[in-house]
C-alpha cells in the first residue's frame, strides 16, 4: 500500500511514450515519406543538372517541394498527378525516366494542362497522391487509369472521331467499323438505333466494373479487361449469354474494346467541345438515311446472315428464316415485308425496326425492302402455276389435326414457341394474306427447312386443295386466339412467350 | 502641490513596475491557487474540490473502485474515446462539406492532401469503434457486478440512454463520407426504420396508416437517401446527438457521485482499518448525531456515516488511474489509426447496389434478424431487448452482490450454463435456417403475418425467455434469471453479429468465408 497508484503511473508513462512515438511517426510519414516527396527531390536534381542558362537556374532555384495540383472547376477536375509528373510541360525532359518526362506527342500544345487537367483523358483517381491510388485499379475507384493504348477512347468526349487525324484514333475507327461489320446493331442499341436483345451501349464506357459480371474474369478487374475477355468468349464471361462469338483477332478485340470505352455520355461544357463535335451532334439529330445494303449489314446480318438460306441458330435454338431467299421474294408483297420489318415479331428474337423502336427511318426501311426484294414489290403474287386459286377456308377442326400432324413439330402447337417462324404471331397474322399462307404451304421455302406440301413429285406427300383450305381455316383461327376474339384454347397463345425473356438485359 | 505630486507619483509608478516584474508569478498564482503540489490530505481535498472539472469526483475513493479488475476501466475508456471523437470530429468538420456533390471529394482531400487529415479521420473512425465496443462491455460489466441495484437504478437507465445515443451517433456518422458503403448501409438502416410497413402491408392498412414510411421520411427528409438525408444526418451527428450525449454524460457522472461512488460491498463495521499507512479505529457514527452533506467536505471526515477506511485520496491516486486509462485509449486508437485506414469506397451510386449491402458492424446482428423479418428483427426484438434491460433493476430488487463479479451464490454457474445454452440455441437456429430455409421456402404462398411472428429471430427470443423462466423457477432467484437472460442475449447478439459479418455474402447467402464470395 505504499503507493497504490504506482502501476497506473507506469501505465501512463508507457502509453504517453507510445502516443508520442506514434504522433512523431505519423508526422514523419506525412511529411517525408510520401511518394511524391522523393519524386520531387529527384526532379529537383534533374532540374539542376539541366540548368545551363540563367532561366534554367532560376527554375531549379524556385522549384519547391510541395503537393501540386491542377484545378479545373468547369470540368469538376482536381488532379494531383502533377505532384509526381513535374516535367510534363518542360520540353527539356525528353531523355529523363518515367514520372519526370515530358508528355509525349503534341497533345499538350492543344490541350494545356491547366485548362484540361489529366483525368479528363486518362481517367484514374486524380485526387490521389500515390501511384497505386492514382491508377485506381485495386482501390475503390470507378474509373481507373486507362492503359496508354486505350486513351484515345477519351477523344470522343469532345471530338467527332471522323475528323481527327486517323493514326491518332486508329483503334476507335477500326472498332467503329467492326461494330457495323459484325452487325452488333442487330441486338444492341447505340445512338437511338439497334435491336433490343442485348443491352443498349450508349453509355457503355461509363459503366464501372461493379456493373459487369466479374465472376469468370481473371484479374485485373478492369472494364477493358472484361470487354476483351467478353469479346473473346461472350458465354464464358456472362453465363447464359445469347451473344454470338464475334470471332475477332486480338487487335480487333482491342479496337472494339476501345470503341466501347468511347461510348460515354459525358457532360462536357460546350466551350470544351470541338466544332465538329457539335456538328456530329446535329447530324445525330437529323441522320442521313443509309442505303439498304448498309442497313441490312448493320442490323440484320447477325441473325439472318446473307439471307438466301434458312439457318439453324444454336443459341436461339430455332430456325432463322431466309429473308432474301427466292421463295420469299417471289411470294411476299412489299406491304407484308414492311410490316415484318417495322413491327418485328413480338415475343421472339426479332425486334421491331420502325422509327419508334429500332430507330430506322422510313426511307431506310424502304431501301432495306428494295434490298430484300431487288425486283421491287407491288407485283402480283406468283402462285404455283398448276393451282393458281386459293382454296376457300374449310373445316378448322380437320385443319387442326393436319396442323398437329405436319406443322406443329416445327411451328409449335399454337403456332408459337416452336423452332420455326411463329405463324400464330399477331404481326404475322395481321400482315399475311390467305394467298401468302397458301402459297408458302404449297411451295415451301427454297433453301430452308420448310418443304413444299404440294410437290410435283409422284408418290410424295401432297395436300389436296381441301386440305389446304382446312389448314388455312385453322391457321387463321390461331390469329383469332391471338387477338382474343374467341375463347383461348391454348393458354400459351395468351401469355408472353417465356423463351424470349431469357435474353439478358 | 509639487511635493505632494512627487510623494505619490514615484510610489505608484514603482508599484506598477513591481507588479509588472512580478507578473509571471502573480498570473501563475491566479491559475494555481494552492501555489504548490498538495502535500497534506486537506490540500489534496481542496485540489479536487475547488476545481470545476475534478469536483465531480469525491475527494476520497475506495480501494475497490480503483482496482482494475472491478471496472476494467471500461467507463473511462468509453468517455475517453468520446473525448477523442469530439476533438478529431471538430478537426474533420473544418474540411468536411455536407453536400452530396462535395462530401466525397472533401473526404478524398482529407485523405490525400490535408495535413495529417487521413490520420485524423482514421482516429475518428477507430475511436468510434472503440467507443461502441467499450459502451457495450461497460454495460456488461455493470450488469455482472450487479451495480444496477438500488440506489443506482436511475443511472442504469441513463446508461441505456447513452447506449442508444452512442449507436445513433455512430450510425449518423456512417453516411457522411457519402461513398457506396455509406449510401447502402444507410439505405439498409432507413429501411429498418420503414419496417413497420411489413406489418401494415401484411394486414393491408398501409395506404391509411403507415408509421414506418413516416418514420423513414422523418429520418431521411425524402423517400430516398440524398441531400436532405445527408444534411439531417450531419446536423444530428455534429450537434444534436453530441449535445444530448454530453448532457446525459454529465448526469451519468453526477449520479455515480450521488449514488455513493461505484457499487461495492459494505465494509464491515467496527474494528480497525488501514488508511494513510496506519491502523485506525474504524469510525462509528453516533446514534444521536446527524451527519449532513456538508460534513463530507467541510469537516475532517470524508464520507457520511462511514470512516475513511479502505479509501484513498482521489488526488492523486484516482486521477493517475483515470489519466492512465485515458492515455491507454489514446494509444490504442493511435496504433489502430496509424496501421489501418478507415474504409472509403467508390462515390455513392444509387444505380449500383453494393452486394452484400451491410449495415455498420454493431447493427449486423440486427440485420441478420431483419433478413428473417424486418419488422420483428429490426424493431420489435431490439425494443424487447432494450425494454428488458431497462426493467432489470426494477424486477430484481433484492440487494446483494453489488460491486462483485458474479456476486451471489451460484451466479457464475448460471452464467456459464446460460452461455452454453445461448450458444447452442443461436448456432442451432442459424444452422437450421441456413440448411433448411424457413416458412417461405416451404410454403411459398404463406401469409406474411406468419413469418413476422414465427421466424428464427422470434423463436430465439422465446427460447431465451423460456430458459430464463426455467432458471427463475429452478434457482428461485430473480437475479439468476436476469443473469441467464442477459447472458443469452449477449451470446446471441455476439454470434449473430459475427455470423452476419463473416458468413453472409452477396444476396445474404451463407458462405464459409468472404473469400468464397462470387465477384460482383
Amino acid at each position: 500500500m505504499n503507493d497504490p497508484s504506482r502501476k497506473y503511473r507506469w501505465l501512463l508513462l508507457g502509453m504517453s511514450l507510445l502516443t508520442i512515438g506514434y504522433l512523431i511517426a505519423a508526422a514523419v510519414r506525412e511529411n517525408f515519406l510520401g511518394e511524391w516527396y522523393r519524386v520531387q527531390q529527384e526532379f529537383r536534381t534533374i532540374l539542376e543538372a539541366k540548368a545551363t542558362d540563367e532561366r534554367g537556374k532560376a527554375i531549379a532555384r524556385d522549384f519547391r517541394i510541395e503537393l501540386k495540383q491542377v484545378s479545373v472547376p468547369r470540368l469538376k477536375v482536381v488532379d494531383r498527378c502533377v505532384s509526381c509528373h513535374n516535367g510534363i510541360d518542360d520540353p527539356r525532359m525528353t531523355t529523363v525516366p518515367a514520372p519526370h518526362a515530358v508528355h509525349p506527342g503534341e497533345i499538350l500544345k492543344y490541350h494545356p494542362v491547366d485548362r484540361f487537367g489529366c483525368t479528363i483523358c486518362h481517367q484514374g483517381q486524380g485526387a490521389a497522391t500515390s501511384l497505386h491510388d492514382a491508377m485506381g485499379v485495386d482501390v475503390a475507384w470507378d474509373y481507373p487509369l486507362l492503359d496508354r493504348n486505350l486513351t484515345e477512347a477519351s477523344c470522343l468526349a469532345c471530338h467527332d472521331v471522323e475528323k481527327l487525324p486517323q493514326q491518332q484514333v486508329a483503334l476507335v475507327l477500326e472498332g467503329k467499323k467492326l461494330y457495323q461489320e459484325k452487325s452488333c446493331g442487330a441486338c444492341h442499341r447505340l445512338n437511338g438505333r439497334g435491336g433490343t436483345l442485348g443491352p443498349a451501349l450508349d453509355n457503355e464506357g461509363a459503366k464501372t466494373k461493379h456493373q459487369l459480371i466479374l465472376t469468370n474474369l481473371a484479374p485485373p478487374h478492369t472494364t477493358w479487361n472484361w470487354h476483351q475477355a467478353h469479346f473473346r468468349d461472350p458465354g464464358g464471361i456472362v453465363p447464359g449469354s445469347q451473344m454470338k462469338n464475334p470471332g475477332l483477332s486480338a487487335q480487333q478485340i482491342l479496337a472494339l474494346t476501345v470503341f466501347m470505352l468511347a461510348q460515354r455520355l459525358r457532360d462536357v461544357p460546350e466551350s470544351y467541345l470541338a466544332p465538329d463535335k457539335l456538328e456530329e451532334k446535329v447530324r445525330r439529330l437529323h441522320p442521313q438515311p443509309e442505303n439498304g445494303e448498309q442497313v441490312y449489314h448493320q442490323y440484320c446480318f447477325a441473325c439472318h446472315d446473307e439471307g438466301s438460306y434458312g439457318r439453324w441458330d444454336k443459341t436461339f435454338n430455332r430456325f432463322i428464316p431466309a429473308i432474301r431467299g427466292t421463295s420469299l421474294q417471289a411470294t411476299a408483297t412489299r406491304a407484308y415485308l414492311e410490316v415484318q420489318v417495322a413491327q418485328g415479331r413480338p415475343g421472339t428474337q426479332m425486334p421491331a425496326w420502325g422509327k419508334q423502336a429500332g430507330g430506322l427511318q422510313q426511307a431506310e426501311i424502304e431501301s432495306l425492302l428494295n434490298y430484300l426484294q431487288p425486283s421491287n414489290g407491288n407485283r402480283p403474287l406468283k402462285l404455283v402455276s398448276h393451282a393458281p386459286q386459293v382454296p376457300p377456308r374449310g373445316d378448322s377442326n380437320r385443319g387442326a389435326a393436319l396442323f398437329i400432324a405436319y406443322c406443329a413439330g416445327c411451328h409449335g402447337i399454337a403456332g408459337l414457341h416452336g423452332i420455326a417462324p411463329e405463324i400464330g404471331n399477331s404481326v404475322f397474322q395481321q400482315a399475311a394474306s390467305d394467298e401468302f399462307i397458301v402459297a408458302t404451304i404449297r411451295n415451301g421455302r427454297k433453301g430452308t427447312a420448310m418443304p413444299s406440301f404440294q410437290p410435283q413429285v409422284p408418290g410424295a406427300l401432297a395436300f389436296s386443295d381441301t386440305d389446304l383450305g382446312d389448314l388455312l381455316a385453322f391457321v387463321r383461327e390461331l390469329g383469332r386466339h391471338q387477338t382474343g376474339t374467341s375463347g383461348a384454347p391454348s393458354q400459351s397463345s395468351q401469355s408472353t412467350p417465356s423463351r424470349s425473356n431469357e435474353a439478358p438485359r | 502641490m509639487a511635493p505632494a505630486d512627487q510623494s505619490v507619483a514615484p510610489s505608484a509608478s514603482r508599484e506598477f513596475l513591481a507588479n509588472l516584474r512580478h507578473l509571471p508569478r502573480t498570473v501563475k498564482d491566479a491559475w494555481f491557487r494552492l501555489g504548490h503540489s498538495p502535500v497534506s490530505e486537506r490540500e489534496e481535498s481542496q485540489a479536487t474540490f475547488h476545481n470545476l472539472f475534478l469536483h465531480i469526483h469525491s475527494v476520497r475513493v475506495h480501494v475497490r473502485s480503483l482496482a482494475p479488475r472491478l471496472t476494467m476501466g471500461l467507463g473511462i475508456i468509453s468517455v475517453s474515446s468520446f473525448i477523442i471523437l469530439c476533438i478529431s470530429g471538430v478537426l474533420l468538420m473544418v474540411y468536411y462539406k455536407p453536400s452530396t456533390t462535395l462530401a466525397y471529394d472533401s473526404i478524398k482531400d482529407l485523405h490525400y492532401v490535408v495535413f495529417t487529415g487521413r490520420f485524423i479521420r482514421n482516429i475518428h473512425r477507430w475511436s468510434a469503434h472503440v467507443m461502441v465496443a467499450a459502451v457495450f462491455l461497460h454495460m456488461a460489466r455493470v450488469f455482472y457486478t450487479a451495480s444496477y441495484k438500488k440506489p443506482r437504478e436511475f443511472n442504469w437507465l441513463v446508461g441505456l440512454g447513452l447506449l442508444v445515443l452512442t449507436l445513433a451517433l455512430s450510425f449518423t456518422g456512417y453516411l457522411l463520407p457519402y461513398d457506396q458503403l455509406a449510401y447502402w448501409a444507410i439505405t439498409i438502416g432507413s429501411n429498418i426504420a420503414n419496417s413497420p410497413r411489413e406489418l401494415t402491408d401484411a394486414v393491408g392498412v398501409t395506404p391509411w396508416f403507415n408509421p414506418g414510411g413516416s418514420q423513414r421520411r422523418l429520418l431521411l427528409g425524402a423517400d430516398y437517401v440524398g441531400e436532405d438525408a445527408l444534411i439531417r444526418f450531419y446536423v444530428l451527428h455534429v450537434f444534436i446527438l453530441p449535445t444530448i450525449l454530453i448532457t446525459l454524460l454529465g448526469v451519468h457522472f453526477w449520479r455515480v457521485r450521488k449514488d455513493g461512488g461505484l457499487a461495492r460491498p459494505e465494509d464491515p463495521m467496527g474494528g480497525t482499518a488501514e488508511w494513510g499507512g496506519k491502523l485506525h479505529k474504524v469510525f462509528e457514527p453516533l446514534k444521536t448525531k446527524t451527519y449532513g452533506l456538508m460534513a463530507v467536505v467541510k469537516g475532517r471526515r470524508a464520507t457520511v456515516n462511514r470512516g475513511p477506511e479502505n479509501t484513498l485520496m482521489s488526488w492523486p491516486h484516482l486521477f493517475w488511474a483515470e489519466l492512465a486509462v485515458f492515455m491507454l485509449t489514446v494509444a490504442i486508437v493511435l496504433i489502430l489509426a496509424f496501421h489501418f485506414d478507415a474504409p472509403l469506397k467508390e462515390l455513392a451510386n444509387p444505380l449500383v447496389p453494393e452486394n452484400p449491402a451491410k449495415a455498420p458492424w454493431y447493427f449486423l446482428g440486427l440485420q441478420e434478424l431483419v433478413s428473417y423479418s424486418a419488422f420483428m428483427g429490426g424493431l420489435i426484438i431490439p425494443m424487447i431487448a432494450w425494454i428488458g434491460l431497462a426493467l432489470i433493476p426494477f424486477l430484481d430488487q433484492q440487494p446483494g452482490g453489488e460491486g462483485v463479479w458474479f456476486g451471489s451464490k451460484g451466479e457464475k454457474l448460471v452464467a456459464l450454463q446460460s452461455f452454453f445454452f445461448g450458444l447452442v440455441a443461436v448456432v442451432g437456429l442459424l444452422a437450421f435456417t441456413v440448411n433448411f430455409g424457413w416458412l417461405r421456402s416451404w410454403f411459398p404462398s404463406i401469409h406474411q403475418l406468419w413469418i413476422i411472428f414465427i421466424n428464427p429471430g422470434s423463436i430465439l427470443v422465446l427460447l431465451y425467455m423460456a430458459w430464463s423462466l426455467w432458471v427463475l423457477k429452478r434457482r428461485n432467484s430473480i437475479r439468476h434469471a436476469a443473469v441467464a437472460l442477459f447472458t443469452c442475449f449477449l451470446v446471441g447478439f455476439s454470434v449473430l453479429t459475427y455470423f452476419a459479418t463473416v458468413h453472409r455474402g452477396p444476396n445474404w447467402i451463407f458462405y464459409w468465408w468472404p473469400s468464397q464470395w462470387p465477384m460482383h
